[in-house]
């Protein structure tokens, strides 16, 4: 261990000495703690700012006077995802996905407002975050430091006296990837400053060191993919070459020629398709604001016989509620279908985009650093699912309100003068169907098991490659 | 000239970056033309069901009011034929709408997006070899060009065999750099010509990316002086690289997003919402004053003819809803207009944002194109009032054929025609 020591002692201050690498390490560190603080201060605002309009649109909501209950199934609600504490270090697909849904009766809506679409555009990566650093980018400064680790030595020509003098290969590989991880122990720092950050805004600690223990694979396998290199070839140049092809290869082809894949093998149909497609379906199931819409025949049938009447006047209830519920329950019942069917299919899309991890580590990294912070496509799809839940419950308790709250007679006469105005309407207190929505990540478990098999991934390229360079090493001759 | 190319192309290295730019460079044109060429046919699917959809819908109406809240229109941007080459603007920004005569401004911000884990990586186009791999590979072509000679002994026998030595290097790398332009843009060439694409715009396209690589060249082979080693070279071309294509464009998007802030789009809806809500509540000539103003030619038939609910009266509360809420959608759409103007200014300075920028404005992919887009979905929006209103105030019999007939039509409606 000594040994081992002693050979790393001296990598570093060869590093010292060069000014490229301390250059490199200078800057890479500014970058990555301007970016860590600059994402910090971004979530936080984006943060409050939304949590405060979902506030605010609660509360408009509860202030609208008497009305007719169905006034406010239109006047509709709005709902926000704030983004979970961990976005300080990846923002994941907030910034293409949009935050904000418009939940109405009878439609559901997309989220809105991408900030994509509105930022000011210069091509390049797009805006940085202290994840597309680590994913992106280290790995670069890793192979500039990193590759020149064993073929320095060769080239001095002091690698043969080191050999002879009885330093194993195995021993000098294990002296060198000592002294690549101390630099990616300090190079991982800021990471660990995020996930404090995170674990001070109610963030769980352990998911937060997960999603750092993630990040030291990542580039622990970036390490030893340097460290093979440079034990495997003779020359500088030659070693640069290869593991900036793999590097480009890895972290910019294979994750776009995943995407086009796994859209060319599991075709998106896009929303005004899939709604238009279900058109057909939706007008058979009848208009819910015209309750002589003949598909309601069965219903209004069904409806008279359980209170016994001839009439719909004589119900007991609101014959025009009971259409409008009935309506909405199975209008939503044929939404939920496509849009289950889309949410499937991108899910499917996502899990074959990320069978690519074993081909792209930076796949792996991406996907888990999303999944552990609670930015992934799964948890978008969550807020869906959870906005459409409660867009469906305020619907039909209006509705029930419709049915119960406002007599049938004041309901047809609504148009009728003013008189008429006045009387179809129900109390603003009816408006407290509306549940509080606050959008929470998933547990910390949950979000674990997500990332399971993409840690698994990153494992295995760590291992296979420090095996590999643990091989060659064993066998290195000057 | 010749020996130099028979020297050049001698050199393993160099077969091999070239090999893969032109696989680069091939396949990304192919997925470009496949994703066109689903994009039109997406395109041309709904144009159909549109028009069969309104055909029916326009058939079970008995009233222009109820027309007008159930028939949706089909819009869309229609991809150039030289989109395959950046896709752009058309993964985040909507090239589909559809929309109806309810207030525009709760429609036109929904969008049709693809999945959020693809436009999160990105496409594999032309504009993405060319502005990011592109440099990647002149620095692989160059750095050791004369540091690898340098640690070969050569240099100096090179450099006294010929008069003008820096000329030498530069014809060498210009070699060089002209096989990596012309396999990089020799697919681009034959995807052009397949789809249609003007001779102007390759030519443009294929200088813009010279001059871009050029760039490189230069920056390389005065950043890779020979008494350097070429592991020292490559690994400050590489911190060039990441500074040029990925630090200053984000830092720019960062500035920028922060120097010119915009409203916050969820509150044009809200304000839309609000003034369309309200307006059930309150006299019917607070909503007719405003309208009125925009449409004084209708003024003489404010009058309420029944007693019951009137069509002409909501949807001119629906306008009006877009009236109130002008100033702040006007505002946003200032400010990303203003934002992109000052992208393009500040792209002067960062050459990779002003490739990226120079393709997709010759794709028509920027946001320019996805704001004209947006504008002509506004236009088309306002010809369908101008189309229903008078029917509806005049109290016209409702005719479903002639609807179908004459309703303004997209295509022939806005620059799609021209």
């Amino acid at each position: 261990m000594s040994l081992s020591l002693t050979i790393a002692k001296e990598e570093w201050r060869q590093w010292r000495r060069s000014r490229l690498a301390m250059l490199s390490l200078i800057v890479f560190s500014l970058l990555l703690i301007f970016t860590t603080l600059l994402t910090l201060v971004e979530a936080q605002e984006a943060r409050h700012q939304r949590l405060h309009q979902q506030k605010q649109a609660e509360q408009t909501f509860m202030d609208q006077p008497d009305r007719h209950p169905h006034r406010m199934v239109h006047y509709g609600h709005y709902v926000f995802r704030a983004p979970p504490p961990l976005a300080i270090f990846d923002p994941g697909v907030d910034a293409v996905t949009g935050q904000s849904m418009f939940l109405e009766g009878h439609r559901q809506n997309s989220a809105m407002f991408a900030d994509a679409r509105a930022e000011a555009h210069t091509g390049g990566f797009g805006s940085l975050s202290p994840a597309k650093i680590y994913h992106f980018f280290l790995p670069l400064l890793i192979i500039a430091l990193g590759h020149g680790v064993i073929l320095r030595e060769r080239e001095a020509r002091t690698l043969g006296p080191l050999l002879s003098q009885g330093v194993s290969g195995t021993r000098l590989y294990c002296g060198k990837f000592l002294a690549l991880t101390a630099l990616i122990a300090v190079l991982s720092l800021p990471a660990l400053f995020s996930v404090f950050a995170a674990s001070l805004k109610g963030e769980g600690l352990a998911i937060g060191l997960a999603l750092y223990g993630a990040h030291l694979i990542y580039l622990f396998i970036w390490a030893s993919l340097a460290l093979l290199v440079s034990v495997a070839t003779r020359s500088r140049g030659l070693a640069l070459g290869v593991l900036l092809a793999v590097w480009v290869v890895t972290v910019l082809v294979v994750p776009r020629i995943g995407v086009t894949s796994a859209s060319a093998s599991i075709p998106t149909e896009g929303k005004i398709l899939t709604d238009m497609r279900m058109n057909d379906d939706l007008r058979k199931l009848g208009d819910g604001h015209n309750a002589s819409d003949p598909a309601f025949t069965k219903l209004r049938a069904d409806t008279l016989a359980k209170y016994g009447v001839d009439k719909v006047e004589d119900l007991p209830v609101n014959y025009r509620g009971v259409v409008a519920s009935a309506s909405e329950e199975k209008l939503t019942k044929t939404l939920n279908e496509y849009a289950e069917k889309r949410l499937t299919r991108e899910a499917a899309q996502a899990a074959h985009l990320s069978a690519y991890s074993w081909v792209s580590p930076y796949l792996a990294v991406s996907g888990a650093s999303r999944n552990f912070a609670g930015t992934d496509l799964a948890t978008h799809h969550r807020f869906m699912r959870e906005a459409e839940v409660l867009r469906y419950e305020f619907v039909q308790g209006l509705n029930k309100a419709h049915v119960e709250k406002l007599s049938y007679e004041d309901d047809l006469n609504r148009n009728k003068g003013e008189e008429g105005w006045r009387k179809a309407r129900i109390d603003a207190a009816n408006w407290q169907v509306l549940n509080d929505f606050r959008f929470a990540p998933d547990t910390s478990a949950a979000r674990a098991e997500r990332a399971l098999p993409q840690i698994f991934a990153l494992l295995v390229w760590l291992l296979a490659l420090m095996g590999a360079g643990l091989f060659t090493a064993r066998r290195l001759k000057p | 000239m010749m020996r130099e190319l028979r020297f050049m192309l001698r050199d393993k290295a160099v077969w091999v970056w070239l090999i893969l730019a032109f696989l680069f460079s091939s396949v990304a044109v192919t997925l470009g033309m496949n994703e066109i060429n689903q994009q039109r046919a997406e395109i041309s699917e709904l144009i159909e069901l549109d028009q069969s959809e309104r055909e029916v819908v326009l058939g079970e109406q008995s009233d222009w009011g109820s027309a007008a809240y159930y028939t949706f229109h089909l819009t869309y941007d229609a991809p150039s034929d030289f989109a395959f080459a950046a896709i752009g603007q058309r993964d985040v920004s909507p090239w589909k709408h559809r929309i109806r005569m309810l207030a525009l401004e709760g429609q036109i911000y929904e969008t049709d997006a693809n999945n959020p884990d693809f436009a999160l990586i990105g496409r594999f186009d032309f504009a993405f070899i060319a502005t990011l791999i592109g440099p990647l590979l002149v620095i692989l072509l160059l750095f050791d060009l004369r540091s690898g000679e340098h640690t070969a002994g050569r240099l100096r026998l090179i450099e006294a065999n010929c008069k003008n030595p820096k000329s030498l290097w530069w014809s060498r790398a210009a070699l060089r750099v002209g096989g990596l332009a012309l396999v990089l843009c020799l697919p681009l060439v034959v995807a052009g010509f397949l789809s249609g694409t003007s001779l102007g715009t390759l030519v443009f396209c294929i200088f813009a990316v010279c001059l871009y690589l050029a760039f490189w060249m230069a920056l390389t082979l005065w950043l890779t002086p020979a008494k350097r080693t070429g592991a020292y070279n490559l690994t400050i071309m590489l911190g060039v690289w990441l500074l040029i294509c990925a630090v200053i464009p984000a830092s720019l998007t960062q500035a920028i997003n922060r120097a010119v802030p915009l409203p916050d789009g969820g509150d044009i809806v809200l304000t839309q919402r609000e003034a369309v809500n309200d307006a059930w509540d309150l006299p019917r000539d607070a909503t007719y004053d405003p309208f009125m103003e925009r449409h004084p030619e209708l003024d003489a038939y404010r009058g309420w003819d029944s007693d019951a609910f009137e069509w002409k009266w909501y949807y001119a509360f629906q306008q009006v809803g877009d009236q109130v809420a002008e100033p702040l959608s006007q505002a946003y759409r200032e400010g990303r207009k203003k934002r992109d103007k000052v992208a393009g200014l500040a792209s002067l300075i960062s050459p990779a944002s002003l490739l990226q920028r120079t393709l997709e404005g010759m794709s028509k992919t920027d946001m320019k194109s996805a704001m004209a887009y947006e504008s002509d979905v506004r236009d088309y929006h306002a010809q369908l009032r101008a189309w229903y209103y008078p029917r509806m105030f005049k109290s016209e019999d409702y005719d479903a054929e002639m609807a179908n007939r004459s309703l303004p039509d997209f295509r022939s409606s806005t620059r799609m025609g021209e």
